[in-house]
C-alpha cells in the first residue's frame, strides 16, 4: 500500500457520499466491489438511486461509462455490436456495441430475455467479446453495475442462481434516511450535482488500486472464521443452496477490499461480516424459500467469530 | 507411489525386526541376525541410493542356502526349534523382498507371532516386559509404514508413532484383560516336540557317587513352596522326590531295568493303585508349590501327599509326578500329613526290592551281620549303626575322594570315609538291608531359603539331598538321615551356611554373602516379584478361571460365559464408540484463544456477554462502555489479541507474552 492510497479512498468516498445521500454503506460496498474486481447487482425498487450511484462512481474513478436501458426485446447484437457490411471498403467492419466501455450500468437487466441477459454475462466472465470468430477483448477495468427490480414486479425474468453468482456483489439500496430525504426535496443536491462531480481517480490510478487489494494480509485465524461461515452457509438443515468455493473466494477477496477501504492491511472479522450479505446473500437460498439476506444475517450471529473453531460454544 | 514402503518405513521394519529376532538368539542360531541385517540393509540401499534389487535367480540360491545351514546346523526336525528357526529364516529374507506395504504388514503380522512364539522358551516378567516393548516398536512400525507424507522430521516421527502405538495398546488393555480372564485354555490341536536344547540341571532318576554333589555346585532355583498356615521348621522339610530301589554295587536307581517314560510312569502310577491307605494322623501342612521347567517330570512335595490339585499325576509311596516332563513352570496344591503311618501292611513285593543286594561290597555285608547279631533286635541295630557314623571319624564334605570301583559302599565305609549326602544314605541303606531291615534311598531337596517379603520358600539345587527311609513293623516306612548324624547343620541350617567352607561352593554366592549382603536382599525382592508373576499370570489356568467365575457369577455354565464374555466385549466395544463421542476431549485451542476465553468468562461474571456473531472490538468497546475505568486495559488487551490473530504473523512469542500480561494485568484490576 502506498502512502496516497488512504487518501485517494477516502477522497473518493467523500465524493461519492456528497451525491448519494446518507447511503454511505451502499457507497463503501460499491465502491469495495469495484476495488475486488467484481461486478454489482443493484437491486431495488425504481427511483431509488441506482443510477445515480453507477454514474456517480464512474464518474469518480475516471472511467469512461455507457448506459444499456434492458428491455424485452434487447438483442445481444445490441449490446455486443455487429458486423456490418461497408460498401466502400468492400468488407464486414466490427462496430463495438455499449459493452465495450470501462463502467456499463445495465439498467434493468431483469427485464430483457435470458438470451440478452447471458450475452452480457458471459462479457463480464470472459472479460472478452466474440463476435464471427473474432475476440475482442474488453477494456480494462471493466466494471458492470447492473440494476434488477424486485422479482415480485410484473414483466422480468429473474436471473438463474448461476448468473447471480457472477456478480460479487448484491446491495440493496433502500430508502433514505430523513434527514437525506428532507435534503433531496430541497432538491440541493441530487442528480443534478452529479455534474459537480469531479474525477478523484483515473482508469490507472484504479487499477493499482485493485492490484492492492490481493495484498491485505488474511491470517489462519480469520480463515477459520471464513470457513466456519461457510459451513454454516452449507449445513443441511438451514440452506437449501450453500455458498460454493467460488463464493467463498469472493468473500475473502471482498472482505479484503473492505479492509483496505478502512485503511487497514489486514483483515479484521467485522470486515468479514461487513461484506457477508452482500456476498452470500444472493447465492445461498434457504430452506422453506427464506430469502438470502436474512439468512446470512442469521449466520454472521450464530457463528463464533473468534478461536479456532475446535470448540463449539 | 503410495503402496510402496517409504525409506522411514523400512527403517522402522528394521528396527522391529530386530526387536523381535533378538531374544532367540539365546535359543536358536545366531546366525539369522545378520541374515536379516543384511536384508533391510540391502533394501535400505535400494531405496536410498537405488542399488537394483536382487533377482529371483539370487533370492532362490540365497533362501537354498540358507535352508542348507539351517538343516547343518544341528536342529532336530521336526522340532519345535526347527520350525522356529525356518519362520525367523523367512522372517529374516523377508525384508529383501519387501517392497510393497503388503509385504511390511506381513513383517510386522509374523512380528506379532514371533513375540507370542517367545513365551515358549521364556517367560519370566523381563521377557514379558520386552516383549511389550517389542509389540510397541511393531505397531509403531504399523504406523510408520501408513504413512506417505512426511510432514515430520525423524524424531518427531519416531515421537509421535511411538505415542500411537502406546495409545493403541493402552486401549487394547480392557480386551486383553477379558480374554486373558474369561477365555478358556483349550488345548492344542497339535503340538511339535519341544527339545529345548541342553538338558537342564535337576535331580535325576539314579544317583551315583558324587552326582548330588554336582548338584550342589548350582544356585539354580528348582521350585518355591508358600504354605497355607504355618511355616514347619526347616529340619523337617524334606522334599520327597523319587524312592530309589535298585542298587548295582555303585548306581541306585527306581527299577532293576531301565525303563522309558512311559513305562516308568505307568508303572508308576499302577504300583500307586496297589498301595496300602495311609493311616492319617497328625497335623495336616497345607502348602503350594511352584516347580520351575527341569526337563523332568519328578515333583518334590513333603510325604505323604494325601491329596493334590494341579495336573500332576499320583504314583506309590503317595508321591505326585507330573505326567510330562516340565517344560513349563507347574503349579501344585497339596496337602501332606508327615506324621502319618505308610504301609504298616507291606506287600510282598515292595518288601522284595526293598531288600535287594548286590553281590559285591562283601566287607560291608559282613559287617551288618555281624552287628546285627550283636545287638540283637532292628531297632538297637539302627542305633549302632547311625551312632556309628557319628562317632567314627566320618567327615562331611562336597569334594569327597573319588570312588572308583563297584564296591563303593566297601571303600567308602571303610576307607575314604569322607562323603556327602548320597554316600551317607547309601551305605545306611546298604547296611539295613544287609542285616534284614527294608530299606530304600529317597533322593530329593530338603531345607530352603525362606524368602520373608514373599512369605515363600525358595528351594535352589544345591538344597538337592538324599536320605533314606526304613520299614519297621507297625510303624510302616520311617525316614532315617544319617547325613543328619554326621553333619547335623546340614539339616538345621541349611547347605548353603553348613558348606561354606567348602573349596568352591559357590563361589560368587559366597563372595556375595560375605561382602555384599544388601544384595542378597534385593535378590529376594526381585525372586518374590516373579513368584507372584509366576503365581498368578503364568499359572492362571483353567481352574483358577473357573473359581473366578465362580466367584463373579455363581454357579458356571457356557451359556452363562457366553453371555458374560459377549457382554463384556460388546460393553468394551459401545464404550469405545461412546468415548468417541462424549469422552473425546477437543482439541486444544492455541493459547491466545483460550486466553480470549479466559477474557470473555471473566466479564460474562461481570453481566458483560459477549454474543457468538460478535468481533471482538465490538465486545471491547461494549465492555468498555459498561466498565469505563478499565476501558484503557480492555482496548490494549483486545489490539494484542486482533494483532496475534488478524495481523501479519511476526513476533509471536514476544506478542504472546505481552498478551498474557496484559491478561494478568486485566484479570488483578477487574
Amino acid at each position: 500500500m502506498t502512502v496516497a492510497t488512504p487518501q485517494l479512498i477516502s477522497a473518493t468516498l467523500t465524493q461519492l457520499n456528497q451525491v448519494i445521500l446518507g447511503k454511505p454503506q451502499q457507497v463503501q460496498l460499491a465502491f469495495a466491489c469495484l476495488l475486488a474486481r467484481g461486478h454489482l447487482l443493484l437491486e431495488d425498487l425504481p427511483g431509488m438511486g441506482k443510477t445515480t450511484m453507477a454514474h456517480a462512481l464512474a464518474k469518480v474513478c475516471g472511467l469512461q461509462y455507457k448506459r444499456v436501458q434492458f428491455t424485452s426485446d434487447l438483442l445481444p447484437a445490441d449490446l455486443v455490436g455487429a458486423s456490418i457490411f461497408e460498401p466502400n471498403q468492400g468488407a464486414f467492419r466490427f462496430h463495438q456495441g455499449p459493452i465495450f466501455s470501462q463502467m456499463l450500468l445495465a439498467d434493468e437487466l431483469n427485464r430483457a430475455t435470458p438470451r440478452a441477459q447471458s450475452a452480457l454475462l458471459e462479457a463480464m466472465e470472459e472479460q472478452q467479446v466474440s463476435v464471427d470468430g473474432t475476440t475482442y477483448p474488453l477494456p480494462k477495468p471493466f466494471f458492470v453495475i447492473a440494476t434488477q427490480n424486485p422479482q415480485s414486479q410484473s414483466g422480468t425474468y429473474p436471473l438463474p442462481e448461476s448468473q447471480l453468482d457472477r456478480f460479487l456483489f448484491r446491495v440493496s439500496m433502500g430508502y433514505p434516511t430523513p434527514q437525506a430525504e428532507r435534503e433531496l426535496l430541497r432538491g440541493g443536491k441530487g442528480r443534478s450535482s452529479l455534474e459537480a462531480l469531479k474525477p478523484v481517480l483515473s482508469a490507472n490510478s484504479l487499477l493499482a488500486l485493485q492490484s492492492v487489494v490481493p495484498q491485505v494480509t488474511v491470517t489462519d485465524v480469520l480463515l477459520d472464521y471464513v470457513q466456519r461461515l461457510i459451513e454454516q452457509t452449507r449445513q443441511a438443515d438451514t440452506c437449501q443452496l450453500g455458498l460454493s468455493p467460488r463464493g467463498a473466494q469472493a468473500l475473502v477477496r471482498s472482505s479484503q477490499s473492505w479492509a483496505l477501504l478502512q485503511g487497514r492491511e489486514y483483515v479484521l472479522p467485522e470486515d468479514v461480516q461487513a461484506v457477508f450479505i452482500a456476498v452470500a446473500g444472493h447465492r445461498i437460498i434457504g430452506k422453506q424459500d427464506s430469502r438470502g439476506d436474512q439468512l446470512a444475517r442469521r449466520i454472521l450471529s450464530s457463528v463464533e467469530v473468534v478461536g479456532s473453531g475446535t470448540t463449539q460454544r | 507411489m503410495p503402496n510402496q514402503i517409504t525409506y522411514s518405513g523400512m527403517w522402522w521394519l528394521l528396527i522391529a525386526q530386530c526387536m523381535v529376532m533378538l531374544p532367540f538368539a539365546m535359543h536358536l542360531p545366531i546366525w539369522l541376525i545378520p541374515v536379516m541385517l543384511f536384508s533391510a540393509g540391502w533394501r535400505l540401499r535400494i531405496l536410498k541410493v537405488g542399488v537394483t534389487p536382487p533377482s529371483v535367480l539370487f533370492k532362490t540360491l540365497l533362501l537354498a542356502l540358507g535352508l542348507g545351514v539351517l538343516l547343518l546346523s544341528g536342529l532336530v526336525f521336526p522340532s519345535l526349534d526347527a520350525m522356529a528357526a525356518l519362520l525367523l529364516l523367512g522372517f529374516a529374507f523377508k525384508a529383501l523382498e519387501a517392497a510393497k506395504r503388503r509385504d511390511a504388514l506381513i513383517i510386522v503380522f509374523i512380528g506379532f507371532f514371533l513375540v507370542a512364539l517367545y513365551f515358549l522358551y521364556n517367560q519370566t516378567i523381563f521377557a514379558a516386559l520386552y516383549s511389550l516393548a517389542s509389540l510397541l516398536i511393531l505397531v509403531g512400525a504399523l504406523i510408520g509404514n501408513q504413512q506417505h507424507v512426511s510432514e515430520f522430521n525423524t524424531a518427531e516421527q519416531v515421537r509421535f508413532n511411538l505415542r500411537v502405538a502406546l495409545q493403541i495398546l493402552l486401549q487394547s488393555l480392557p480386551l486383553m484383560l477379558v480374554i486373558f480372564l474369561l477365555m478358556p485354555r483349550l488345548p492344542p490341536l497339535w503340538s511339535l516336540p519341544m527339545t529345548m536344547g541342553q538338558a537342564r540341571t535337576g535331580i535325576s532318576d539314579r544317583m551315583a557317587p558324587g552326582e548330588i554333589g554336582n548338584l550342589s555346585q548350582s544356585s539354580e532355583l528348582a521350585f518355591r513352596v508358600s504354605f497355607k498356615n504355618k511355616r514347619p521348621t526347616q529340619q523337617t522339610l524334606y522334599w520327597r522326590g523319587l524312592v530309589l530301589n535298585h542298587f548295582d554295587g555303585r548306581e541306585w536307581r527306581q527299577f532293576d531295568e531301565d525303563l522309558p517314560m512311559p513305562y516308568m510312569r505307568s508303572r508308576l502310577e499302577a504300583s500307586a493303585l496297589q498301595d496300602d491307605q495311609m493311616t492319617i494322623q497328625g497335623e495336616p501342612i497345607e502348602y503350594e508349590a511352584i516347580y520351575e521347567p527341569s526337563g523332568k517330570p519328578w515333583l518334590f512335595t513333603l510325604s505323604p501327599v494325601a491329596h493334590f490339585e494341579g495336573t500332576a499325576l499320583s504314583i506309590s509311596d503317595y508321591r505326585v509326578m507330573a505326567s510330562d516332563p516340565l517344560q513349563a513352570p507347574l503349579l501344585l496344591k497339596a496337602t501332606s500329613y508327615p506324621d502319618a503311618l505308610r504301609e504298616v501292611r507291606i506287600k510282598r513285593s515292595t518288601l522284595y526290592s526293598a531288600l535287594q543286594l548286590p553281590k559285591n561290597n562283601e566287607r560291608s555285608r559282613a559287617l551288618a551281620q555281624r552287628w546285627r547279631k550283636e545287638v540283637g533286635s532292628d531297632k538297637a541295630y539302627l542305633e549302632k549303626v547311625l551312632h556309628h557314623y557319628r562317632e567314627a571319624q566320618f567327615f562331611y564334605t562336597l569334594n569327597p575322594p573319588r570312588l572308583n570301583s563297584t564296591n563303593t559302599i566297601d571303600e567308602f565305609l571303610f576307607d575314604s570315609r569322607h562323603g556327602f549326602c548320597e554316600h551317607y544314605a547309601g551305605s545306611f541303606v546298604f547296611l539295613m538291608r544287609a542285616a534284614g531291615i527294608p530299606a530304600r534311598i529317597v533322593v530329593g531337596y530338603q531345607g530352603g531359603e525362606w524368602n520373608e517379603r514373599g512369605n515363600y520358600l525358595l528351594v535352589h539345587q544345591y538344597d538337592a539331598h538324599a536320605w533314606a527311609e526304613i520299614w519297621l513293623p507297625e510303624k510302616g516306612w520311617v525316614q532315617i538321615d544319617p547325613t543328619a548324624a554326621v553333619a547335623p547343620e546340614r539339616v538345621e541350617k541349611g547347605a548353603r551356611e553348613a558348606l561354606a567352607s567348602e573349596q568352591g561352593f559357590l563361589s560368587t554366592q559366597q563372595f556375595v554373602d560375605k561382602h555384599l549382603p544388601w544384595l542378597n536382599g534385593m535378590a529376594l525382592r526381585w525372586d518374590a516379584m516373579q513368584y507372584q508373576w509366576q503365581r498368578w499370570v503364568l499359572n492362571y489356568d483353567d481352574s483358577m478361571r473357573l473359581q473366578i467365575l465362580q466367584r463373579l457369577m455363581g454357579e458356571v455354565s457356557l451359556q452363562k460365559i457366553a453371555f458374560w464374555l459377549m457382554g463384556g466385549v460388546s460393553a468394551i466395544f459401545m464404550i469405545s464408540l461412546l468415548s468417541l463421542g462424549i469422552w473425546r476431549k477437543p482439541k486444544r485451542e492455541a493459547l491466545e484463544h483460550r486466553i480470549y476465553q479466559h477474557f470473555c468468562a471473566l466479564l460474562a461474571k461481570r453481566g458483560i456477554q459477549r454474543e457468538a456473531g460478535q468481533v471482538p472490538s465490538a465486545f471491547a468497546q461494549q465492555a468498555a462502555q459498561q466498565l469505563p475505568h478499565h476501558a484503557e486495559a480492555i482496548y490494549t488487551f483486545n489490539r494484542l489479541y486482533e494483532a496475534i490473530c488478524y495481523q501479519p504473523p511476526q513476533h509471536r512469542t514476544e506478542q504472546l507474552k505481552a498478551l498474557k500480561q496484559q491478561w494478568a494485568n486485566l484479570r488483578t484490576q477487574l
